[in-house]
């Protein structure tokens, strides 16, 4: 604890906010440190200027309009201060309360949950709205590359990072041109330009290892108007169809999906090769495939590699990997 | 107590007095439910406001509040010192509501309620209208959209949901057997993009969990649902006495990487020079695991403790001779 007891920041970020929209004249450096209150007039002008500086930006990152004219003097152009009027109705506002918990990231959290208090405050709707807690939609986190990649996304910076490959597990470094952040089906993901590759790629923030740092400085690049998120993440392969020979009363799951049944066998439509494979390998000796051939022998792979589960090498590596 | 963030605190205050502008006395609970704080918090923040004003900072430059209202736990502003527009949102946080807004939109859980999808698109639109052009570089979907099939099945248990019914559901289990259960529906969930129902199963007497596309048919009971059982569906975390777990280890090649993030449980617990990795699972759903194991084991080069991998061996052999082949050939 101090010995001297000190104003809150935020006390001192209102007494700063109610001086730039009272005063008359823009108001100087020197006259905002001897006059608004939580400001120490006796600091040095170094001391002070940077304490101002981080208010002035934390404001300015609120959504306060403070201008600043030619010859230094602050104000609050209150004109560009106020929230327009919005007529939320109370299912509305609980539809807002549901979206803003749907993050898992501390910084896009308290982002949605200032905005939602500042739409609260611009309306007469009660809480009251027909209750959507049944729906729990859930994201994973973003994780620590969020805020400087979303940063570099504002002020068109390149980045570079360390990147692990999904297939062969090996770390390189990226120098990527920022372009938009997606989730899809729960991850995380940046859409940018790699300059090494001169193409749009997808990269996982979970797999970015270390730091994200900006390279170079803003709006080094135009990014393009429309990322087509879902083009650039999608899987070209083309629909096939799985001929299955299916157990009675088994594999319930995938005979709902069939598009058509004669006796014990099923027809089932698909894209993913690996994924319909997995799931079909999955069911053991419920489903035996019929055809196509390269399905077949995909799934007899994965049957044969259990089979020989028990004949794996089994705690001599693991004790080796632990103790590393 | 962690300090609060001076940000979302300014906000507030700042929300407070143009709330507060011009309308009278509010009282302190309805404040606190508006902001989503304490009362005791409402009272610190008038406190807070009533120190804060213009340079001079004598009486009457500060804001003030009736004082003999708050007694009466009701707060009257008396003087805003020209806070009374509410704030308008900043880009980042238009851009974090519209992107979960969209995203909310967008749920598949969403688009089998028709009227709330049209809440949805109306709060979207009024939004939007505020916000000013806000640039698409936050671009969040839940879930892919659903089958016509899964959506019609959707349908039904939003339709439970809101009216407050059970469900008679019939259901494949991932051990691929199939069961007709009559549920006291919870929630829908959606997790990496797979939606789930949280319901109270009456036959098992406990919270279970139901992934929708091994839900074969829905129908809306007549019956309501009991709000016990509701709320006790919509807890998070296992069910009790469903915690018995063990803990197994397997290294995995490199290419497999994708499978550990699909995880919601375990961790990498060990990294090799050729990309291959530790990972430890505990594992308390046995067919799960023998379904996981019966497709995983091509990547798998090592596993511990070996009894783990027997269910699932039996199965291969098993499934190779539905083939007419053993393993050995």
């Amino acid at each position: 604890m101090n010995d001297v007891p000190r104003t809150p920041p935020q006390e001192r970020l209102l007494n700063l906010v109610i001086a730039l929209i009272n005063t008359r004249v823009p108001l100087h450096n020197r006259q905002i440190q001897r006059q608004v209150a939580g400001y120490d007039a006796d600091a040095s002008p170094e001391v002070f200027g940077r304490m101002f500086e981080r208010d002035k930006e934390l404001l300015r990152e609120l959504g306060v309009p403070i201008e600043v004219d030619d010859e230094g003097g602050y104000r609050i152009d209150v004109s560009q201060y106020a929230l327009p009027p919005v007529d939320l109705t109370a299912d509305e506002l609980e539809l807002l309360w549901l979206a803003s918990s749907i993050w898992n990231d501390s910084v896009l959290r308290e982002e949605t949950g200032r905005g939602l208090t500042k739409l609260l405050a611009a309306t007469d709707t009660r809480r009251d709205g027909a209750d959507a807690g049944w729906l729990s939609p859930q994201l994973q986190q973003a994780g620590r590359a969020y805020v400087p990649l979303r940063a570099a996304i504002e002020r068109a910076q390149v980045v570079e990072f360390a990147y692990r490959a999904a297939r062969s597990g090996q770390t390189m470094v990226r120098r990527v041109q920022p372009w938009v952040l997606a989730v899809r089906s729960g991850g995380w993901y940046l859409i940018g330009h790699d300059e090494a590759r001169a193409a749009a790629r997808v990269f996982r923030l979970s797999r970015i290892a270390g730091e994200v740092r900006a390279s170079g400085g803003p709006q080094a690049f135009v990014p393009p108007v429309h990322v087509d998120v879902d083009a650039l993440l999608a899987d070209p392969s083309e629909e096939r169809t799985a001929e299955l020979r299916v157990q009675a009363g088994r594999a319930a799951a995938l005979r709902a999906r069939a598009s058509r049944t004669r006796g014990d066998v099923i027809w089932v439509d698909y894209r993913l090769p690996d994924g319909f494979a997995d799931e079909v390998a999955s069911l053991g000796s419920a489903v035996v495939v019929l055809g196509p051939p390269e399905l077949r022998q995909a799934v007899l792979n994965r049957l044969r590699a259990a089979a020989a589960l028990d004949g794996l090498p089994p705690a001599p590596r693991l004790a080796v990997a632990n103790a590393r | 107590m962690p300090a609060e963030r001076s940000a979302d605190a300014v906000v507030r205050l700042l929300g407070l007095v143009s709330y507060l502008a011009g309308r009278g006395p509010v009282p302190i609970s309805q404040l606190a439910q508006r902001f989503n704080v304490s009362g005791a918090q409402i009272r610190a923040d008038i406190d807070q406001l009533w120190v804060t004003g213009t340079p001079g900072y004598w009486p009457h430059d500060l804001l003030d509040f009736d004082g003999y209202s708050i007694e009466r736990g009701m707060v009257h502003l008396t003087e805003a010192r020209g806070l009374t527009q509410p704030l308008r949102l900043a880009t980042r946080e238009a851009v974090a509501l519209i992107a979960a807004l969209r995203a909310l939109a967008g749920l598949p859980a969403l688009q089998a309620d028709p009227a709330r999808r049209e809440v949805a698109a109306s709060a979207l639109a009024k939004l939007e209208a505020v916000a000013g052009t806000v640039e698409a570089r936050l671009d969040v979907t839940i879930a892919a959209p659903e089958t016509a099939e899964r959506l019609e099945i959707l349908t039904v248990i939003t339709a439970a949901l809101n009216k407050g019914h059970r469900l008679r559901l019939r259901y494949s289990s991932a051990a691929d057997r199939v069961s007709q259960r009559e549920v006291d529906p919870g929630a829908l969930v959606t997790e990496r993009g797979v939606t789930y129902l949280r319901a109270w199963c009456s036959q098992a007497r406990a919270r279970r969990t139901f992934r929708l596309d091994r839900i074969l048919a829905a129908e809306v009971l007549d019956e309501p649902s009991d709000p016990i059982w509701v709320a006790e569906a919509r807890k998070v975390g296992p069910p009790p006495g469903e915690g018995d777990t063990t803990d197994v280890t397997l290294v995995l090649g490199p290419q497999w990487r994708w499978f550990a993030e699909t995880l919601t449980v375990g961790e990498v617990s060990a990294e090799f020079a050729d990309g291959s990795f530790a990972l430890r699972l505990p594992v308390s759903d046995e067919a799960w695991w023998q379904g996981t194991l019966l497709w995983l084991a091509p990547g798998v080069s090592a596993l511990e403790p070996p009894a783990a991998a027997r269910a699932a061996t039996v199965e291969a052999r098993a499934a190779l001779a539905a083939y007419g082949l053993d393993e050995e050939e």
